[in-house]
């Protein structure tokens, strides 16, 4: 009986594992696909608008869902609370975001390097910059679909059948 | 009798299992760690049957070389 619930636990522990993992592969591409639409509304905010920055923050802060929505929140705070620079509030923002987000290094540094611009031109350089940062995560979605496609599904299996091993190992 | 049915059960569960799983990491390309699990359930089945033949063989030692 004792025998049969721990079996029942790793079991489910490690199918646990193996969902989460596959979660966070799905949750990757999706996310930045938000990313690029949050950089479409900020463009057009700064092109058609003429919204200042902390304000056109806020506003995609209540577009956007719930990861990225902190980002733009804790960005626009630092702007009107705090004497900083734009790219220092950009970078802490992120930083700060950034580990409950299911992305990786690769779309942080281009982000930082996006926030290094932030700012500093006239519009049409702005825009300029909107789209290369646009084109860089577009190339990471890309890759990040592609690590999708191949290991979700492996990613399931795998943690059911390591537990089911450990269970006939251990029985 | 009861423990060498057991046994069995046990040999021919673990190589499901590590079938299976080389199968699902040789669809994705992982030929390497395919091959790793194989050789290492394999090892641990050649124990199990390793130790059952010892004892296979201390009986038969048991019976015709009785001091």
């Amino acid at each position: 009986m004792i025998k049969l619930i721990g079996a029942m636990f790793i079991i489910i522990s490690t199918t646990w594992t193996g969902f989460e993992a596959s979660r966070h592969l799905s949750e990757r591409p999706k996310q930045l696909r938000q990313l690029k639409s949050a950089l479409q509304s900020l463009e057009a905010e700064i092109m058609y608008g003429h919204t200042p920055l902390h304000e056109a923050a806020r506003r995609l802060a209540s577009q956007l869902s719930k990861p990225l929505s902190w980002f733009f929140e804790s960005f626009a705070k630092k702007l009107t609370d705090t004497e900083t620079t734009v790219k220092d509030a950009w970078e802490l923002s992120l930083k700060e975001v950034w580990k409950l987000t299911a992305l990786k290094q690769a779309e942080f540094e281009v982000m930082k390097q996006f926030g290094e611009t932030l700012g500093r031109h006239d519009r049409h350089s702005q825009q300029k910059h909107i789209i290369l940062t646009l084109t860089h995560l577009e190339r990471e979605e890309a890759d990040a679909r592609d690590k999708q496609d191949k290991y979700e599904k492996m990613v399931k299996s795998l943690g059911f059948l390591t537990g089911l091993l450990l269970i006939i190992l251990l029985i | 009798m009861g423990l060498d049915v057991d046994i069995i059960f046990k040999i021919a569960g673990v190589g499901i299992v590590v079938a299976f799983l080389h199968t699902v990491l040789d669809q994705v390309g992982k030929k390497e760690y395919a091959q790793w699990v194989t050789l290492f359930g394999f090892i641990y089945i050649l124990f199990q049957v390793a130790s059952i033949v010892d004892e296979l063989f201390q009986k038969i030692k048991s019976v015709f070389l009785f001091q």
